[in-house]
């Protein structure tokens, strides 16, 4: 396909009663919003990532998807920031409860990376996979288009490759797109991607342009230079939950919520009541919400996590060790955002390394009794 | 449309309206508060396990978890005892009878008493843990033959502490061994003082390795009763702890009652002190 | 034990001066001693040594077994039945703090210091003591150094847990039940 018949998908797409939703400009960062035309994507921009810091800048040339990932990720359209989960209303026979039928939009996505699938699996185990299923979630989920875009380049702050989340897109897509410099290569996933893609300006791909869509996914893999070791890393981080190098990272983090806010599969929230002026009228509405937040282990009036060690080692713990007890995998994919985001460049792979370095010594001592609680714990 | 999602299920947000039946006193800042669900259909269908817990909702201030402490048999209305802690349990203690509110549940794993069917059996209770036990007390009540020797053990700071402790004798003459003990005594009070642990401690266990012990109350004192159990014998599997942190959702989506790998709330809130032991000196976790 | 439906109020009707115990044979006594909870990780012979310097004592409920600040010789062993352990407060009287019950040692002062007792006990109910000369028990140990050990390794980890209740009262765990488990 060429890129002309980038329209004709968000055309078709749109005609299909979609939404689409994709990467656009927005204060100076590649966001995720509504999609009217390719004129609304990042055309010629790319995005420079390390620790602690993001900016744009022209690409050479004029690539549709030549940036990496940015703050946004697609939880927010699956997960909404703000839900109303419920509501009340105060009649003559007191009170009502009701729960919303749940919104009936359909979001088409455009640009989904490999992480970002691995990150929807993610949520997906969340949200639907317990024995209590999210309306909300399942209801904008189930009803989903997902375009994938294979990456074809990648920053210093991606690690999928430990992961084992990308570079590739490899399923859970309704369609997969590689841009290379003559177009687009295509892939179905999907029935309703089949459907799709016979709208679309498309003709078999030849042996040279498979070929060069596969160059370009292998320097995405290539660029990836950043590593985290994931052998035995649930248990060494539950076999350090007294570490001091907990305290030393708290010296560092500002707990300012950013890490759990930009990354993709982090599901906390909470609920607050939100009454009209009569009182008669409350809705009650789910916001994200955040480990690092004091109030959030709040009990008896007081916060279980008092300090900013104990709220970032359940963040980390949670994220890397735990989150295999609670869904079968890890709760990292690999997109880097937490580092890139974090307003004092704390790098979640550098502090693995460290726990790491210094387990193994006389430290490891402090945590004997956990060892056990590693193997209680399965 | 990549996924495969069935139909929607049964959806954890909704909230049945209910109206407060009857409003008990109990001890000094405690209350039962028991609660007829209005709509018939659920009324009728209503039922839950030992242990499970609701939450409780007052529109325009919120939503809390509260124990069920009623007799799982019983119909018609659910009991909770709560304790003013806060906001919403305040506003709890000033609804009048016949008032409405919100309930969702029942959620939580109960006491798993099923699995223990002729052993002895040690509860331990502090304070308003006797609450979540008292719906199990009933059941053993009601099926006391099924099992061996049963000791009821709790603990409060005073005399006029103590819950319930209009039903002792009943519960006494229905073949528990009830053993109520003050942190704070005085010349009125004829009973026991001091910890349950000082009572567990001496309690004549014919079989320890048979005996399982459930018990709620502060975590310290959960800790230092299952130490002391399985001091004694009691098998550290067969030693359960019910346990509390913050509970936003009840539905394990929130994230608040993480407590390491368990949600209190969909996993919990009663674990096998196994389960939890390695975890429960870390501080701050 | 059980005080359900026990109304009576405490108060001290007989008062107990060392004399009124009972005669009883030292098979018997040692089989009454094997069978509580202090005789644990003990041997029989060094029981056996035990009992040569105990007697039993009963004592019918709310009778005074020693007082604060008096000094005694005898250690007791709590066979059977409950008693109160009060100290007194100018002001406030006598204010409770513990009741022992079988297997608990009481008076102990007699076996490791002068024997000045750190508080007034009283009986609950029928109570059946081992009671032990503390003289006696320390001439045994200073020659069986052996039996010595064991004694006071038993009466430390006795002590160890009453000192662990003694801190979970004072910690006032259910004030509020602040900051603990409510559920
Ligand atoms: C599984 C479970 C069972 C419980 N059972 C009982 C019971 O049977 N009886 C009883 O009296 N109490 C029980 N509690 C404790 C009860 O939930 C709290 O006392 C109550 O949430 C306090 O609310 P508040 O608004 O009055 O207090 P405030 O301090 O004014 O408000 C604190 C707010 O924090 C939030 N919160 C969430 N979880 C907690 C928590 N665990 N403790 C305090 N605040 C919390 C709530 O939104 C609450 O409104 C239980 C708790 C749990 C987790
Ligand atoms: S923890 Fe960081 S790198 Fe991992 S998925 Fe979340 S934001 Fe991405
Ligand atoms: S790790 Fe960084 S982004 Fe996360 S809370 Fe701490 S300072 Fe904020």
């Amino acid at each position: 396909m060429l890129a002309e018949g980038l329209d004709t998908l968000i055309r078709a797409l749109a005609e299909d009663g979609f939404q689409v939703v994709g990467p656009t400009i927005d204060q100076q960062a590649i966001v995720y919003g509504e999609i009217k035309a390719t004129s609304d994507l990042p055309r010629g921009w790319t995005d420079l990532q390390e620790a602690g810091t993001y900016r744009l800048q022209r690409r050479e040339d004029e690539a549709y998807f030549g940036y990496v990932v940015g703050s946004h990720s697609w939880k927010k359209y699956l997960f909404p920031p703000v839900t109303l989960v419920a509501s009340a209303d105060l009649g003559e026979n007191g009170w009502r409860m009701q729960t919303p039928e749940p919104d009936p939009v359909k979001y088409a996505f455009l640009g989904v990376r490999a992480c970002e699938l691995a990150a929807i699996r993610i949520q997906d185990q969340v949200f639907l996979g317990g024995p209590f299923v999210d309306p909300t979630y399942e209801a904008r989920r189930s009803r989903a288009f997902i375009v994938a875009v294979n990456c074809t380049q990648a920053a210093p702050t991606c690690f999928c490759t430990s992961m084992n989340t990308g570079p590739r897109c490899d399923s859970d897509f309704d369609l997969a797109l590689t841009e290379t410099s003559s177009g687009f290569l295509i892939e179905i996933g999907t029935d309703a991607g089949q459907v799709i893609a016979a709208l679309l300006p498309v003709r078999p791909a030849n042996s040279t342009e498979i070929d060069q869509a596969e160059i370009a996914r292998q320097r995405a893999a290539d660029q990836i230079t950043r590593r985290l070791d994931t052998d035995g890393l649930r248990d060494l981080l539950m076999n350090n939950l007294r570490h001091p190098h907990w305290e030393e990272i708290a010296q560092r983090c500002l707990s300012c919520t950013n890490c759990t806010m930009v990354c993709p599969t982090c599901f906390c929230s909470s609920v607050s009541e939100v009454p009209d002026l009569t009182g008669e009228h409350v809705d009650r509405e789910r916001h994200w919400d955040s480990c690092f937040n004091l109030d959030f282990s709040n009990m008896n009036g007081s916060p279980t996590r008092n300090s900013i060690s104990s709220r970032y080692r359940q963040w980390m713990t949670h994220k890397l060790a735990t989150w295999h007890d609670q869904f079968g995998s890890s709760g990292c994919v690999g997109c880097g955002r937490c580092i890139t985001w974090c307003p004092v460049g704390i790098d979640l792979t550098r502090e693995v390394v460290a726990l790491r370095d210094t387990t193994g010594n006389d430290l490891s001592r402090l945590s004997d009794s956990n060892a056990e609680s590693a193997e209680a714990n399965r | 449309m990549t996924s495969a999602i069935t139909a929607p299920r049964f959806d954890p947000w909704r909230t049945h309206a209910v109206r407060v039946a009857r409003k008990t006193p109990e001890v000094p800042g405690v209350f039962t508060c028991d609660l007829a669900i209005q709509e018939a259909t659920v009324a009728s269908t209503y039922r839950f396990a030992p242990g499970q817990f609701n939450m409780l909702y007052i529109p325009g201030l919120g939503e809390i978890a509260i124990s069920i402490c009623d007799d799982p048999q019983s119909r018609g209305s659910v009991a909770h005892t709560i304790r003013i802690a806060g906001n919403v349990t305040h506003a709890l203690s000033e609804l009048a009878v016949g008032s409405t509110l919100g309930l969702r549940g029942p959620f939580g794993v109960g006491w798993p008493i099923d699995e223990y069917r002729g052993r002895d059996l040690v509860l331990v209770a502090g304070g308003i843990g006797l609450a979540p036990l008292r719906p199990l007390i009933c059941h053993l009540l009601a099926h006391r033959q099924e099992f061996g020797e049963i000791h009821l053990i709790m603990g409060a700071r005073e005399p006029s502490g103590l819950l319930y402790s209009a039903e002792y004798s009943a519960w006494q003459d229905g073949g528990l061994n009830v053993y109520p003990t003050v942190d704070r005594g005085d010349d009125s009070w004829p009973g026991h003082i001091g910890m349950v642990t000082a009572i567990l401690d001496r309690l004549p266990l014919c079989r320890p390795a048979e005996t399982v012990m459930m018990s709620c109350g502060p975590e310290t004192m959960m800790w230092y009763a299952a130490q002391i159990a399985i001091d004694r014998g009691v098998r550290p599997e067969s030693v359960y702890v019910s346990l509390e942190r913050n509970m936003n959702c009840a539905i394990g989506l929130c994230g608040h009652c993480q407590f390491g790998p368990q949600f209190l709330c969909k996993d919990g809130p009663i674990f096998s002190y196994n389960r939890v032991a390695s975890i429960m000196k870390v501080a701050d976790l | 034990m059980s005080n359900v439906g026990r109304k009576q109020p405490v108060s001290i009707v007989t008062v107990y001066k060392g004399n009124t115990a009972m005669t009883m044979d030292q098979p018997n006594l040692l089989k009454m001693l094997c069978a509580t909870r202090f005789a644990e990780g003990l041997s029989h012979e060094h029981l056996a040594c035990l009992c040569r310097a105990g007697r039993l004592v009963r004592l019918s409920p709310n009778q005074l077994l020693f007082r604060e600040g008096d000094t005694e010789d005898e250690v007791f062993v709590i066979s059977s039945g409950h008693v109160r352990l009060a100290m007194n407060i100018p002001g406030r009287g006598d204010v409770p703090f513990l009741t022992a019950g079988p297997g608990d040692l009481v008076g102990w002062s007699g076996l490791i210091s002068d024997g000045r007792m750190t508080a007034t006990a009283t009986t609950v109910d029928e109570t059946t003591l081992i009671a032990l000369s503390g003289k006696r028990l320390q001439e045994l140990c200073n020659c069986e150094k052996d039996l010595g050990y064991v004694l006071l390794r038993r009466v430390a980890q006795v002590l160890s847990q009453r000192l662990l209740s003694t801190r979970l009262q004072m910690l006032d765990l259910f004030e509020k039940e602040q900051t603990q488990k409510v559920s």
